[in-house]
């Protein structure tokens, strides 16, 4: 895991897990206050039914008992009994269901006969003793009854009273109806809802996980022939709905609190992030820089923090690795001139020892018969002659090592622009080109033009080292027909002993150089039948001026 | 209710002689030439003295997109005075003329017929027996298919198996399309105005001849408004509620005049072979409606009507929508109190079995229903008295064939009748017409 994502990772679980944390027990103390509020509402609101409930079955007597007393007043209800006019016995409950305000009236005979309905006055005849039976053994003479009409059923809060008429008795069943408005009534609240669960569903009907639920119980007489009476619940219920909508504005709000704590986090996060990273990342590649044969990387820095210290000791540990390379390449080119050595003086040995032999041969030849001198001369000649040939092609050899200049014709500026094109390509340090027009060619090999040209170039830009400056390559003509080539640099310059010893072979004044530079350069423009001379100061810079040799025309 | 109040007796012997004489599902051959005219169904209270307005209320709607063929009692009365047939048919079954002043038997089984001469539509063009043909076209295409043109005014029309008096049919009104698409021009002896301004409610029917006739004005509102309209000053009061009769009978200067059993309400039942009431007595059903109304019965020969369906070539058709599909309820119009009454009684008896409910929809809500068959069953009011059994079979649904139609309960409407009123005619189909002075 990168360094980022863990800052990230600890951003966030420093600000989101206390906030997540208070956002829940915001939630939960919010849903648990408004819960008991809920239930205190519920509760008050079914205490209230229980009362309006009581109220409407006194209501009902009454209006049921001023039924009793008209009733047995009304002559036409009186001839209608006695086999009179039928109709005026079958519209009768309805008039008097109106007048007194009630939603259901039936009036039955003493065998249960309904006599007239008020509900539904077409029921007539019916035979239907069980519901005031029933409503007469409910708890404080009230039920909850399934009336019917001719076109649907409907519930009714039913009472029973009872009266004699010409020596008769008769039962009045009278009620309202428990609607839908009835209902409404209950509840002036529009959150609190109130409804009815009949037998056999006796559940609260309600979701407790949606609602809160109360119930008051009510004795219902089931209808049909097997009535009973079987208690029926008025249910009190309080949506959760708004507390719903609470909790999901909560969870909106908190959610929103925190995407934006999350993307301040972040945004803080990243740029601190980047901060530490960057530097380091800069370090790091810097170090994956590093090898022994590079280790001018610098590490300089100016921060005061821990990156700063770190970086600068990581210069030190380059500077040391610096400084033992060194010595390594110091160790390897003693080591490789002691190897050249001996191998140098084991051939030249082996090719002076058959004429060491001969020559003591002939020693002693000489000092003990002379006249056999020539002869021995003769016999050992071959030996000789194979020795020096021997050492010739050794010479030969070794001579190989440096390349043998060509007399041809040599464009400088060409040749100039090629190798300080390849120089240039390390991009050291500032190079600059001064190149005369129409110079004429040179007589030199080109090769070997390039071998000095390298080798200058190359030093000078070693004579910078850190410093700012810049290497000048010029070429002119050398007003003698030849061409001069100037190398000039803006180094450290040389001081009067190291100039004096600047030709020297093996010596050097730079960290692993090999000192045969400077030699080999002088070599080779002796070589090209040219001249070479330097003009330098100690702290300015030197020049390094070649004069070739022009091109016969 | 049956009245038994000393203000209807001299009027209840008139509708006895009435009932007693009148035709039943069977008319008798009619002669060749018209009968003779009489007072027999004449309803007349008193003297009849000049008057220049005769207010007319009925408890019915009257929608004049009925027209010429009344559905209930209120638009019989309006279109009895504003449509013709060829012929008129009395309270006991004699044809009288009508649009047509003669005819008689013609060669090749024919009966010919010549108009009247002073035949005219309101707006005044005379009456031919082309416009007899174009109107019996849009009515009656087989009929129209037997007339011949043979002049200006005479036609003949071919005999057959359907009565003769079938042709004082009212849905054989002769009309023609009116311009504005509202009432259509007939050739009765009032055409309908656009209304008294004074009275917006109230329909206006001027007489087409200044012959000494009044002017008609008819008041349309609730049963429950009719006892408003008698103290209104109505002069004709055509109601069926027996509170408004009742008080009615105890108003001075009016008498109540029992029409003709003329509705029957049928419980009709979609896809059942049985019985739908089995052994109900339907002597426990007239207790359930307001009105005047008996046990169904046909006093006559034969039998009702729509017992003779068959007959007519429909065919019974396969109940493609099953009982299963229907709701499990009783359905009537739901501004007939009396259906609603006998619906609720049936629903109280448990005739349709528990569940079963009755249920009161809109006029076109009944219509589609029936037209579909979709309900358990239907209580409708159906014409007691029908001219032509397969022309009045149209009216019913055409699944009736395979259903049970049961008879229930046979109503009748009440004339409240001022005194000195002019005189009134009863057809046999329960027409009221003012007549000629």
């Amino acid at each position: 895991m990168t360094f980022r994502a863990r800052l990230l990772l600890g951003f966030g679980a420093v600000v989101l897990v206390p906030l997540t944390v208070f956002g829940l027990r915001i939630r939960a103390v919010m849903a648990n206050r408004l819960t008991a509020e809920y239930q205190q509402r519920v509760a008050a609101l079914v205490s209230v039914i229980r009362a309006d409930l009581d109220r409407q079955s006194a209501g009902i007597a009454l209006r049921l008992a001023a039924l009793r007393d008209a009733i047995p007043r009304d002559n036409l209800f009186r001839t209608a009994l006695q086999g009179g006019e039928r109709t005026h016995l079958l519209d009768y409950a309805g008039d008097a269901m109106q007048l007194a305000g009630l939603s259901l009236l039936q009036i039955q005979d003493e065998s249960g006969r309904i006599v007239s309905s008020g509900h539904f006055r077409n029921e007539y005849d019916r035979s239907d003793p069980a519901l005031p039976r029933l409503l007469a053994t409910a708890p404080a003479g009230t039920a909850l009854v399934e009336a019917r009409t001719a076109e649907a059923p409907f519930l009714a809060l039913a009472r029973v009273d009872s009266l004699r008429v010409g020596g008769r008795r008769f039962t009045l069943v009278g009620g309202i109806a428990v609607d839908s408005s009835f209902l409404a009534r209950l509840a002036p609240d529009s959150e609190l809802t109130v409804s009815v669960a009949l037998p056999p569903d006796t559940s609260a009907g309600a979701d407790p996980a949606t609602q809160v639920v109360s119930a008051v119980t009510v004795p219902f007489v089931t209808s049909g022939d097997a009535a009973r009476l079987l208690p029926a619940h008025i249910v009190v219920s309080h949506s959760l709905a708004s507390l719903m909508a609470l909790r999901r504005g909560v969870a909106l709000s908190f959610l929103v609190a925190v995407l934006v704590t999350g993307l301040i986090a972040l945004l803080l996060a990243s740029w601190l992030s980047t901060r530490i990273s960057r530097p380091l990342t800069a370090l790091a590649a810097k170090t994956a820089d590093v090898d022994m044969d590079r280790l001018d990387v610098a590490f300089d820095s100016d921060r005061s923090d821990e990156i700063g210290a770190l970086s600068r000791l990581l210069g030190a540990m380059t500077e040391r690795l610096r400084a033992g390379a060194a010595r390594l390449r110091e160790a390897e080119r003693r080591l490789a001139m002691g190897d050249l050595a001996r191998q140098v003086n084991h051939d030249i040995k082996n090719g002076l020892i058959p004429i060491r032999n001969v020559f003591r041969h002939l020693g002693q030849a000489a000092d003990d018969s002379p006249d056999r001198l020539a002869a021995a001369f003769r016999d050992r000649q071959a030996t000789v002659e194979s020795s020096i040939s021997y050492l010739e092609n050794l010479a030969s050899n070794y001579a190989r090592l440096y390349p043998q200049p060509a007399g041809e014709s040599c464009d400088v500026n060409a040749v100039v622009r090629e190798t300080i094109s390849r120089v240039s390509d390390t991009g050291q340090a500032e190079l600059r080109l001064e190149l005369a027009e129409g110079l004429r060619p040179a007589r030199t090999d080109a090769l070997v033009l390039r071998r000095i040209l390298e080798n200058l170039v190359g030093n000078a830009l070693d004579s910078l080292a850190a410093r700012a400056g810049h290497v000048t390559v010029s070429t002119a003509a050398n007003g003698q027909g030849g061409v001069r080539i100037t190398v000039a640099d803006t180094g450290k310059g040389m001081t009067q002993d190291e100039l004096n010893r600047a030709f020297d072979d093996f010596y050097t004044t730079k960290p692993g150089g090999t000192g045969l530079g400077l030699s080999i350069v002088r070599r080779l423009v002796l070589d090209a039948n040219g001249a070479l001379r330097v003009e330098t100061e100690p702290g300015a810079g030197s020049a390094f001026i070649v004069e070739l040799p022009g091109e016969t025309w | 209710m049956i009245p038994r109040y000393r203000y209807v007796i001299p009027v209840a012997l008139f509708a006895a002689a009435c009932r007693a004489g009148a035709p039943r599902a069977e008319l008798p051959l009619p002669p060749p030439a018209p009968a003779p005219g009489d007072t027999t169904c004449a309803i007349a209270a008193g003297r009849a003295a000049a008057r220049d307005t005769v207010r007319l209320a009925v408890t019915d709607p009257v929608d004049p997109g009925h027209a010429p063929l009344p559905r209930n009692d209120a638009e019989r009365l309006v279109f009895g005075q504003l449509y013709e047939s060829l012929i008129r048919v009395d309270c006991q079954g004699r044809p009288l003329p009508g649009l047509a002043a003669t005819w008689e038997q013609a060669p090749g089984d024919r009966w010919a017929f010549t108009l009247r001469d002073n035949a005219r539509f309101w707006d005044g063009a005379p009456v031919t027996a082309r416009d007899v043909l174009a109107s019996w076209r849009s009515h009656d295409a087989t009929l129209a298919a037997s007339l011949t043109v043979t002049g200006d005014r005479t036609f003949t029309v071919a005999a057959s198996d359907a009565p003769f008096q079938r042709l004082a049919d009212q849905a054989l009104a002769v009309t023609k399309p009116a311009p504005g698409g509202a009432w259509p021009i007939g050739t009765g002896r009032y055409w309908m105005t656009s209304g008294d301004p004074a009275s917006p409610d109230a329909l206006v029917a001027q007489p087409m001849a200044r012959s000494g006739q009044p002017v008609v004005k008819i008041a349309t509102g609730p049963a429950g408004g009719a006892r408003d309209a008698l103290d209104g000053g109505a002069d004709v009061l055509i109601t069926d509620d027996a509170a408004t009769l009742d008080y009615a009978r105890s108003a001075t200067g009016y008498v109540d005049v029992p029409l003709e059993w003329s509705r029957t309400y049928v419980l009709l039942a979609p896809g059942r072979e049985k019985s739908v009431i089995g052994d109900l007595r339907l002597e426990s059903l007239r207790e359930a409606v307001h009105g005047d109304a008996r046990p169904a019965e046909w006093s006559g020969p034969g039998r009702f009507w729509f017992a003779d369906l068959p007959s007519c070539g429909a065919q019974a058709g396969r109940d493609t929508l099953g009982a299963s599909a229907r709701r499990h309820r009783i359905v009537y119009n739901q501004s007939d109190r009396s259906a609603a009454d006998l619906a609720a009684r049936l629903v109280g008896l448990g005739v349709l079995g528990r569940g079963a409910v009755a249920a009161g929809v809109p006029a076109s809500a009944f219509a589609a229903s029936l037209r579909a068959g979709s309900d358990a069953a239907y209580v409708l009011e159906l014409r007691r008295q029908v001219y032509d059994v397969c022309r009045a079979a149209l009216e019913l649904p055409p699944w009736s064939s395979a259903a049970t139609i049961e008879p229930l309960l046979d109503v009748r409407s009440h004339a409240v009748v001022r005194r000195g009123i002019p005189r009134m005619t009863l057809d046999w189909d329960g027409t009221l017409r003012l007549a000629p002075p």
